[in-house]
């Protein structure tokens, strides 16, 4: 399980139908359960590891991790953005619990709760 | 929605980009600042946003002039690099456009390593150091306020073509499914290379735990060999040398602390064995094939020693893959690796094909023009200038806008008959039809996927052969996928994004024949490790100094193989980076 919507955190970005963490996964792997209003990655296996849908979460409701098979349990990585958008803080423990912290410049681009898309979305598209 | 009566978007305009990654967005801004009258439409199968080989970052431009360096320098490094064969007219072309596509992504917003006096700072000959955490949102915006359309989350099919011109191209939404016909007087491909055709290093639930975007399927490459587009050099594929398991690029150690091979007994083999060559700095297919060797001979594991360096420049390595590739950095905790005391273990990746480090793609002249009229290609999707990474498909694409731009007057826009249209709807929705009707017989996408990677890792070079082939191997290839097109109409797919998956497969297998033909052509090792013909284990100047190509036949499926002819236009020693 590469990374992992935690349901007590998302809130569905307040009804979005497209949220940030959907919109930016490049593989179109995040999907959103209608019926509880949170996101879930849907197709864990196709995961890239790339993270965009990680940091363009507006309340860190997501978390990473490396798929069993490559790492043991406990070790963690998490980016946080600050309000002047300017650089990312990632955090680092690794399985011993030591903490490491890192400071990047970037510039990240503000990004919108939701978006819409041409066309609608029918519930049942099929033919 | 039924197939005989659909609800087809149906869009007009002058200049269809299919694929807005790096290259198909920098195409956009140059072909709106050049003529901000035309209509410039991206397809794009995700969110521009955060889409292909870009989506996770980069630390690096690859591809620079740094100061003592010309375009004629850079060709003759890439020429060495590939082993002596490559277009010298495009790499060129290309290098020339460094310094303008850099300089306009910086205006954009990138953050670009510099000293006091603002040069920017070097690593290597040609790389320069960036903060690219953020590059693809930035380029995406730049497009977006070109005023180009964009079409996020349809991904294209086909081509429309007639005769030997393409009008535009087909797709559908991945969200909402409905059909796009975009006619357009001149198209660009700029899709990016193709992850999946081989069996991946990491199976299960981190099968996508692949280098290159495993999103990129080689969709550009499949719809234009479909419509009988020149393809050449697939069988440079590309094998990269990366971090164990993780998969990271090794660049970002072995140029950025400098840090050289040793095998399990630390002997620094490339300097020893492949002196020659230039140890450590030879051609990249060598320091692919290196390794390999001493696996396979019982020397391994293989390591970048790393133990030279201190904490901080272990923390700086660390914040270098934050920007690119964070998986590495917890790779390295959760196993508790510390790279100032340990090496870093290392592997080859599965083969993928991608015009932008190899040169397998879309036979072009040096304005991107496809053998198809009206139909370009730049960056990963396009072939003969390896070498490119983001700052050459930025080149390509600029070269590509112009000059569709300035030749755009002479397209006439045709009608395309209703009956191809129809037929390429059968040819999309064909597996959710199925999945309702038939799922019983059905096959997955996920399936026909394995089965393909299976065939091609074990007769057409993958990772657990040591990427070797003969005569012998290629022909079972190539006769188990010939079986496979026939098996297309049992796929099934039960939502728009496993019909996505669906013609990804398909793609792929497109792809992978016209590989396989590729492979059994080229007579010679050229290239060891992307292409080692055990049956002919050297290099032939006399007989393969020249670029392997085909074609499919439109109308009869059947892929013709021809050769075009190699063109020195640097003088100088092939085999030497300053030759
Ligand atoms: C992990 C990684 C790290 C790299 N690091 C560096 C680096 O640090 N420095 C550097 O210079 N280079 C680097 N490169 C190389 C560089 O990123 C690529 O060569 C370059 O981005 C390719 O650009 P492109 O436009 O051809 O493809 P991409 O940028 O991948 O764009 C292709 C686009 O086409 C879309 N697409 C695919 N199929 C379809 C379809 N059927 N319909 C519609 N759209 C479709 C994709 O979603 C994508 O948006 C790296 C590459 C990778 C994979
Ligand atoms: S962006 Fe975050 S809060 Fe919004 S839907 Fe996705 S996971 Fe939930
Ligand atoms: S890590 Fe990348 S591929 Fe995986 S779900 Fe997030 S955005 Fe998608």
């Amino acid at each position: 399980m590469p990374v992992y919507v935690n349901p007590n955190i998302c809130n569905g970005c307040h009804g979005a139908t497209q949220p940030p963490c959907i919109r930016m996964c490049p593989g179109d792997l995040i999907v959103k359960d209608p019926l509880v209003d949170k996101a879930y990655l849907k197709y864990p296996e196709d995961c890239w590891d790339c993270l965009p849908c990680v940091k363009s979460c507006p309340v860190e409701a997501i978390e990473f991790y490396l798929s069993y098979q490559m790492g043991f349990k406990n070790a963690s990585l998490k980016p946080h953005i600050p309000a002047t958008r300017d650089h990312i803080i990632w955090e680092s423990i690794d399985s011993r619990g030591k903490k490491e912290t890192f400071t990047i410049r970037t510039k990240v681009l503000d990004i919108e709760i939701d978006e819409k898309v041409e066309g609608s979305t029918p519930v049942d598209f099929s033919i | 929605m039924d197939l005989n009566n659909r609800n087809d978007e149906i869009i007009e305009t002058d200049l269809l980009i299919i694929g807005g990654g790096t290259a198909g967005c920098l195409a956009a801004v140059e072909a709106k600042e050049k003529n901000p009258a035309l209509s410039v439409t991206i397809m794009e199968k995700a969110h521009i946003d955060r889409s292909g080989c870009l989506a996770g970052g980069m630390n690096a431009i690859n591809a620079y002039l740094n100061p003592g360096e010309t375009a004629e320098s850079f060709v003759k490094y890439v020429r060495f690099d590939s082993c002596g064969l490559i277009r010298e007219d495009l790499v060129q072309s290309m290098a020339e456009l460094f310094e303008y596509s850099v300089k306009k992504v910086e205006k954009w917003g990138l953050p670009i390593l510099s000293d006091e006096k603002g040069n920017y700072l070097p690593r290597g000959r040609w790389n320069i150091k960036i903060n690219g955490e953020s590059l693809k949102p930035i380029i995406a915006k730049a497009a977006k306020q070109s005023g180009a359309k964009i079409l996020n989350w349809v991904t294209a099919t086909n081509l429309l073509r007639k005769g030997n011109r393409i009008h535009g191209a087909v797709g559908f939404s991945v969200r909402h499914g409905r059909m796009y016909v975009v006619k357009a007087k001149a198209t660009l491909i700029a899709t990016g290379g193709a992850a999946g055709i081989y069996k991946p290093n990491n199976m299960h639930d981190a099968q996508h735990k692949t280098w290159y975007s495993p999103f990129n399927n080689g969709a550009g490459y499949a719809i234009g060999i479909r419509a009988g587009a020149e393809m050449t050099s697939f069988e440079m594929r590309y094998v990269a040398l990366r971090t164990k398991d993780a998969i990271a690029p090794t660049g970002t150690i072995a140029l950025g602390v400098n840090a050289p091979q040793v095998n399990a007994k630390g002997e620094k083999f490339m300097q020893t064995k492949y002196a020659h060559l230039g140890g450590d700095g030879a051609p990249t297919p060598y320091r692919a094939y290196g390794p390999i060797m001493e696996i396979k001979e019982g020397r391994g594991p293989v390591y970048l020693d790393t133990r030279h360096i201190n904490e901080k420049q272990a923390s700086d390595l660390k914040a270098a893959f934050l920007d690119m590739y964070p998986s590495q950095v917890l790779y390295w905790t959760a196993n508790d690796i510390d790279p100032s005391k340990e090496p870093v273990e290392v592997q080859t990746t599965e083969p993928y094909i991608v015009g932008g480090h190899c040169q397998g793609g879309y036979w072009i002249d040096v304005n991107r023009r496809t053998t198809l009229e009206g139909l370009y290609a730049a960056g990963d999707v396009a072939g003969g200038a390896p070498f490119k990474f983001v700052s050459g498909c930025w080149a390509e694409a600029v070269i590509a806008a112009r000059d569709a731009v300035a030749s755009m007057s002479q397209t006439p826009s045709e009608e395309i008959d209703s009956k191809t249209i129809d037929e390429e709807a059968k040819r999309i929705y064909q597996p959710l039809l199925n999945y309702r009707h038939k799922p019983a017989q059905g096959v997955l996408p996920y399936d026909m996927e394995v089965r393909l990677q299976k065939i091609m890792d074990e007769y057409a070079g993958g990772f657990s052969t040591y990427y070797e082939m003969n005569e012998e191997s290629l022909l079972i290839a190539r006769k188990q996928l010939a079986k496979i097109p026939g098996q297309f109409e049992y796929l099934i797919a039960n939502d728009l994004h496993q019909l996505m998956k669906a013609h990804e497969i398909i793609d792929r297998v497109d792809v992978a024949r016209v590989l396989v033909e590729h492979l059994l052509y080229r007579k010679e090792t050229r290239w060891p490790s992307y292409q080692t013909r055990m049956d002919y284990p050297d290099r032939d100047d006399e007989n393969w100094l020249k670029f392997v190509n085909s074609r499919m036949n439109p109308e009869t499926g059947k892929i013709e193989m021809l050769t075009r002819p190699y063109e020195q236009l640097i003088a100088g020693d092939r085999y030497k980076p300053r030759g």
